[in-house]
């Protein structure tokens, strides 16, 4: 073969080749980024979304929120047991509006509530909580 | 001695020169035949603006038809301009043995006007020689008694044309360069791009960085996982637990009285009872868009609701 005969052909198919490589190299770089940003995205969501769960879960002032339930009602009317990290409390002779403000603010508190029993009796109400956070 | 490092043999072509077999790359001088040339003392500087010029200068000289290119130089204050028609030249080259690949470069016999002291011989009835300082052809007839000098390698000029890669090329050099420019901006952008992707997630990265040396302690991507599994696990079961006792607070209404209702970590149950029919209907309506359904437990003024967590 003679190489002079398609030297203009071997100029441009020389530079073509060096297109396509750019062009695979952009392209390359962009699968590079787009998989490289999806992790890094995955990642910066499931840190954001760990503490935002701690923050709300995993609250160190929850007992100190949980005793703003406490003083709502007059002391005669609760049982409170508090033992670590878990409370019992048993409120009695409740008028239907204190339920209601009491289950609540209880909710409104991030603690894993265990059980909730609220019962009529005449025209009072009791309450038993027992939850833990 | 060659300076100029070019050892190919260089050959005198003319109209009626015999056919010849070239197995090694020649230099080709041309005469007047395949020609036509111009002196003007212009008052350009460089070659390439001359050349600009060039065709304006031929105008009404050569074929309207022909696809004509320009050699020009310096000689003393004036400028040379020679028009040829490359593809017509490669042909004839060609039909004469001289193939265009084998062609190193094309030189003009305008170009050795100062060697061609003598007339040099153009076969049996034609010579070269030069009138006034142009080199012209001549019938031989014309030149009885003259001394004819020998062709050589020491016409060779300096300058010369480098011709086209060859008749069976697709593309002419023009065209090879301005594509291969094209190409090679193209190139260059796409690598600029390419680039240009490696340093756009930077913004992620800060951010990633920026939570890492706020929560040490969450720094191990098992550590995070643990952390995240068990919160999300409360979370759900937790906003479960509030939405439906959400939902039971939603089914009390005048005449409505919630009288017990119960909730462990498997199941819950609430007991209502209702004073009239027509709050029992409304109930009903209520409890149905909540979702639930009454047990058969219930009466019709007392309802009975359970479900599992």
């Amino acid at each position: 073969m003679n190489v002079k005969r398609y030297t203009n052909e071997l100029i441009v198919a020389t530079a073509l080749l060096f297109a396509l490589a750019a062009l695979g190299y952009k392209f390359s770089e962009r699968t590079k980024m787009a998989e490289s940003n999806q992790i890094m995205a995955k990642e910066v969501a499931v840190f954001q979304e760990t503490v935002s769960l701690k923050k709300i879960w995993g609250d160190k002032r929850l007992g100190k929120k949980l005793e703003s339930i406490r003083k709502l009602v007059p002391a005669s009317k609760v049982k409170w047991q508090k033992k670590g990290k878990k409370l019992t409390a048993r409120f009695s002779g409740l008028k239907p509006s204190e339920v209601n403000t009491l289950v609540t603010k209880l909710l409104n508190i991030a603690v894993q509530v265990e059980t909730l029993k609220v019962k009529k009796n005449g025209d009072t109400y009791t309450l038993e909580i027992q939850c833990k956070w | 001695m060659n300076f100029t490092g070019n050892s190919n043999p260089l050959v005198l072509v003319h109209r009626n020169m015999e056919h010849i077999a070239i197995d090694v790359p020649v230099d080709v001088m041309l005469t007047p035949q395949f020609y036509t040339v111009k002196k003007e003392p212009l008052p350009v500087r460089f070659a390439y603006q001359a050349k600009k010029i060039a065709p304006s200068l031929f105008d009404g000289l050569l074929d309207t038809e022909g696809n004509y290119d320009y050699f020009v130089y310096r000689e003393n204050d004036s400028w040379v301009f020679i028009a040829y028609e490359a593809a017509e030249i490669m042909y004839f080259l060609q039909k004469k043995g001289i193939s265009p690949e084998k062609i190193g470069k094309i030189y003009f016999a305008q170009q050795a006007v100062n060697k061609i002291t003598s007339p040099v011989a153009l076969g049996e009835k034609e010579a070269l020689t030069q009138i006034d300082g142009t080199v012209v052809v001549i019938p031989r007839m014309a030149l009885p008694n003259a001394d004819f000098l020998p062709f050589d390698n020491s016409f060779r000029p300096l300058q010369g044309v480098r011709p086209e890669a060859g008749v069976q090329s697709l593309l002419s050099r023009k065209e090879a360069i301005v594509l291969a420019v094209v190409l090679v901006l193209f190139a260059a952008v796409w690598f600029a791009e390419g680039m240009r992707y490696g340093k756009t997630n930077v913004k992620l990265q800060e951010r990633l960085t920026e939570l890492y040396e706020s929560y040490p302690a969450l720094q191990s991507a098992y550590a995070r996982e643990s952390i995240a599994s068990k919160y999300r696990t409360i979370d759900t079961v937790e906003r479960k637990k509030r939405k439906i006792i959400g939902k039971i607070a939603g089914l009390i209404f005048k005449g409505v009285t919630l009288t017990e209702f119960d909730m462990t970590p498997q199941k819950f149950k609430a007991v209502f009872v209702l004073s009239d029919a027509k709050v029992a209907k409304r109930f009903d309506q209520l409890l149905k868009s909540a979702g639930f359904s009454k047990t058969p437990a219930s009466s019709d003024r007392k309802i009975v609701v359970e479900g599992r967590l």
